[in-house]
């Protein structure tokens, strides 16, 4: 390897690193966990197990006998002559009240925690505070229901003390069914292509990047850049610099912005009242109205980016031959069309592209604005997994599932960058260096 | 917002006199110092007790910890500003997942059946003791709401209910008399009054000119657990007693959406009613700008403190969530918030978290809650504390309201639920599908997402 090619990958480090840690292993992760039914419940460092009622009932589904799932069941509390050892060797403190219970009480069974708590209230030598109390329980528990394992191995040698006689796999069984983590599969897959809503949210999606693109973020920038290039300097300078205004407010603050324009007792209807129409919130009044504010926010905000390229490249164009089109009688939709437009062509092929995939994957705007509203009429896919894994109402946040829908548009974002570098051309503007060989 | 209590020296000093003045064997116990982290969702300045009742029972509880001869030293750190449930919920899952999680949450008993599986909460029952003051004066049924499986994760903090809602002057104005709408809450109780006797009453006052097109039922504004009360008034259950699964009726879901598609049809209710934001929707509601709403036993303190309205009693009738129809009854539905301990910390830790919230859940101290915020209480004892006994707005919500209340379930799969049932309502309120769309959309939804743990009717 030449000197100059090590020092490349060495003045690339950083970026690959970068590229590393902010694109690859987020992508991979969102992979890993679109196989997996990770929730707020599952947790995701891992899982527990759990006997409860739920699993009982599951268990009953798959055959196994009552008597064996009654005696799993059962919550009892038993002063046991293993128990007192246990609790003796393990450090309760205070001694006489287990003396107490070995000597009168022992083989005594309650039903539950509370009963038998109840009955130590009542000792001679009864725990004097609750911590003390609630200490000496959990030794006499003789069941497995509302505790939590933290592993396999702890599991088994509970059941194995119930005498249960659970044949090997029937162990396993019960295990599988009574863990609490998170597990491989391909259940997201399946829920996301079974429900028809997702169809629509995908068309959203569709309508959202292409109405955005076209109308604002290349047109809109088109027009802009091409408008201002005719202006005296000061003046493009001065509205090149309006149009930045929505780039550089905050979005909380831009949002407000708009919602103030639509609400009810907003602008809009402060002014339509004097014409007796009746007010209402114009932003989600209807589905088309929603779309309309959704890619006018976004759109606002997107224009400024593609208007400065557009215009910069504008001005990279050799003044002589719009000079020389004048002479020749050229009139300004001519020098646009025939000069201009040709010659800034590949920005505007760079801010398609680039834009495509940054609309694909932005939601913010419509999440501060419609959240999706009316309806689902406004939600689309990148909004739609982050209500998913990380939005949620009623809290169950639903990692897994998120992951699978995010996990679409990193598909769809790959395919659509090779069609675009395909149908662009993209080689094309890459001119080999002539140093290398 | 931090508070930072007690000098090391007071409680020694404490410590030391009261030990020697009562003859303990003074071990010369380490001092512990703990800082409790408290964290509450869904609420405002208003419901600052919910972190603020800690503080308070951190100073008992290094007293009584004094006395006996320990020297403990608690700071309570607050916090109850968080953007909405949602904000509040992913905030506190993802701070669990790093190892962050506060000490103390105050949430939605809802969340106790998923925390309780990911390991996230202890069970308090593990710690205090419900057979001892103030946990064994606590109203059996919110224990009940605050346990999952058997076992006693939470301790209620507070109870509501949410009421419907009606404008006297407006009811006054299509003809009602002042005996008529004194009877009006025991007619909906019995099932005379119906919902659809609701839209018709609105469709009144809007053709008298008393309010608004649009104006007559106004509805919550957002998603929200009260919506499964138009459920539960046309017959729907949430949850089969016997197998533990939850329960999709279709048939009152679809009279539910149906309920809301018709008040839109009638001209009662706007189309675009949801997203309507939270302070206007106040202002309206507590000036008679609305004729017929429902809303929360907490609402009395915004309306009659922030937007003003002086003389509630005269000017807004109250009463149950009317039934829809025969198969369905009137109803309210409570959503207590319930302190939970987390996985933070050691046992001990836990131990003291666990006995802040005993403390906290002392009747007169809970009362300063229940009354700033327009809360009702958690134990029998707090009607006979003198500041919630002679709350007029607390002791006749409860009577009227409370008997009839019913939780929605704490069940790992309600929340798929929750969000299946609010985006069927939705679309069917905003003529994005008719109701008998919207039904199969979240039946279909319903059925992927929960499988085998859902049962449809």
């Amino acid at each position: 390897m030449s000197v100059s090619a090590r020092l490349g990958i060495l003045f690339l480090a950083p970026a690959l690193i970068f590229v590393t840690l902010f694109f690859f292993a987020p992508v991979v992760l969102t992979g890993v966990f679109s196989f997996t039914n990770m929730s707020t419940a599952t947790g995701i460092t891992g899982g527990a197990y759990q006997v409860t009622s739920n699993v009982l009932r599951q268990l009953a589904d798959e055959g196994f006998e009552k008597s064996t799932l009654d005696r799993l069941g059962a919550k009892s509390y038993v002063v046991s002559a293993q128990a007192l050892v246990v609790a003796t060797t393990e450090g309760v403190v205070d001694k006489a009240v287990l003396v107490e219970l070995e000597s009168k009480h022992l083989g005594k069974t309650y039903q539950s925690r509370r009963d038998f708590e109840r009955f130590l209230k009542k000792l001679k030598n009864r725990p004097r505070s609750t911590r003390d109390l609630k200490k000496i329980s959990p030794y006499f528990r003789a069941s497995l229901m509302g505790q939590r394992f933290e592993s396999e191995e702890v599991l088994f040698a509970m059941l194995a003390s119930l005498d249960l006689g659970l044949p090997d796999p029937q162990m396993r069984h019960v295990a599988r069914a009574s863990y609490t983590g998170w597990v491989w599969g391909t259940g997201n897959f399946k829920r996301m292509f079974s429900l028809g809503d997702n169809l629509r949210v995908l068309r959203n999606t569709g309508i959202y990047v292409v109405a955005t693109l076209l109308l604002f973020n290349t047109g809109f920038a088109l027009v802009l850049a091409i408008a201002t290039f005719y202006l005296p300097g000061r003046h493009s300078a001065f509205f090149r610099g309006l149009w930045l205004l929505p780039r550089i407010t905050p979005p909380v603050l831009y949002v407000l912005l708009w919602k103030w324009l639509a609400w009810d007792t907003g602008f809009i209807n402060t002014i339509l009242a004097n014409f007796d129409i009746q007010s209402r919130n114009w932003m989600l009044d209807t589905g088309a109205n929603a779309w309309l504010f959704v890619v006018l926010i976004n759109g606002f905000v997107g224009a400024s980016m593609g208007m400065i390229i557009f215009a910069s490249a504008i001005k990279a164009i050799p003044q002589t031959m719009l000079h020389a089109s004048e002479v020749d009688g050229a009139n300004r939709w001519q020098q646009i069309r025939h000069i201009i437009l040709p010659q800034i062509k590949w920005p505007i092929m760079f801010i398609t592209v680039y834009q495509t995939l940054s609309l694909l994957t932005s939601f913010e705007y419509i999440w501060l604005s419609t959240d999706g509203g009316p309806g689902t009429s406004t939600e689309v896919w990148a909004l739609a997994a982050f209500h998913a894994a990380l939005d949620n109402y009623w809290g169950n946040l639903q990692y897994g599932y998120g992951a699978a829908l995010a996990l679409v548009l990193v598909v769809i974002g790959v395919v659509m960058s090779l069609i675009y570098l395909r149908l662009f051309n993209f080689d094309a503007l890459i001119t080999r260096p002539r140093i290398e060989q | 917002m931090k508070y930072l209590d007690r000098s090391l020296m007071k409680s020694t000093a404490v410590a030391t006199l009261v030990a020697s003045m009562m003859g303990l064997a003074a071990f010369p116990a380490a001092a512990k110092d703990l800082t409790v982290q408290v964290w509450a969702g869904g609420s405002n300045v208003l419901d600052s007790y919910r972190v603020d009742a800690i503080v308070m029972a951190a100073d008992i509880l290094e007293r009584e910890r004094a006395i006996l001869g320990e020297e403990l030293n608690i700071t309570v750190e607050t916090k109850y500003d968080f953007d909405g449930w949602e904000g509040f919920k992913q905030a506190v899952t993802l701070a669990a997942e790093a190892g962050n999680a506060p000490h103390i949450v105050v949430t939605g008993h809802e969340d106790i059946a998923p925390w309780s599986q990911s390991g996230l909460i202890r069970a308090i029952e593990d710690y205090v003791d419900f057979d001892s003051w103030p946990l064994n004066d606590l109203y059996e049924n919110l224990v009940e709401i605050a346990s999952f499986d058997g076992v006693i994760y939470g301790v209620p903090q507070d109870a509501e209910s949410r009421p419907f809602f009606a404008w006297i002057p407006h009811l006054k104005g299509i003809g009602y008399s002042d005996a008529d709408i004194e009877a009006l809450p025991a007619n909906i109780q019995s099932g005379e009054y119906t919902l659809y006797d609701v839209l018709a009453d609105a469709k009144k006052m809007q053709d008298a000119g008393l309010v608004d097109p649009g104006y007559g039922w106004y509805p919550r504004v957002s998603r929200g657990g009260d919506y499964w009360q138009f459920y539960l008034s046309f017959g729907g259950e949430m949850l089969d007693a016997d197998t533990g699964k939850l329960v999709f009726s279709r048939d009152a879901m679809q009279k539910f959406y149906q309920f809301f598609a018709d008040a839109v049809a009638m001209g009662v209710t706007r189309k675009n009613h949801i997203g309507t934001p939270w302070d206007q929707w106040y202002s309206e509601v507590a000036s008679g700008k609305a004729g017929l709403w429902h809303g929360g036993t907490w609402h009395y303190s915004r309306y009659t403190g922030k937007e003003g309205l002086t003389d509630f009693f005269g000017n807004i009738q109250f009463g149950l969530i009317p039934a829809g129809d025969a198969s369905g009854r009137a109803n309210t539905i409570t959503h207590p918030l319930v302190y939970l301990v987390t996985n933070r910390g050691t046992d001990e830790d836990a131990t003291i978290a666990a006995e802040l919230i005993a403390i906290a859940s002392e009747p007169r101290i809970n009362t300063l809650h229940a009354i700033k915020s327009a809360h009702l209480g958690i134990g029998q004892s707090q009607s006979a504390v003198p500041l919630y006994a002679n709350d007029r707005w607390a002791t006749g919500a409860t009577e009227r309201l409370l008997p009839y209340a019913s939780a929605q379930p704490n069940h790992t799969g309600f929340s798929p639920f929750f969000d299946a049932m609010w985006n069927g309502l939705e679309a069917t309120w905003t003529g994005q599908k008719s109701a008998e769309e919207a039904v199969a959309g979240a039946e279909a939804e319903v059925k992927v997402a929960l499988g085998n743990d859902i049962i449809i009717r």
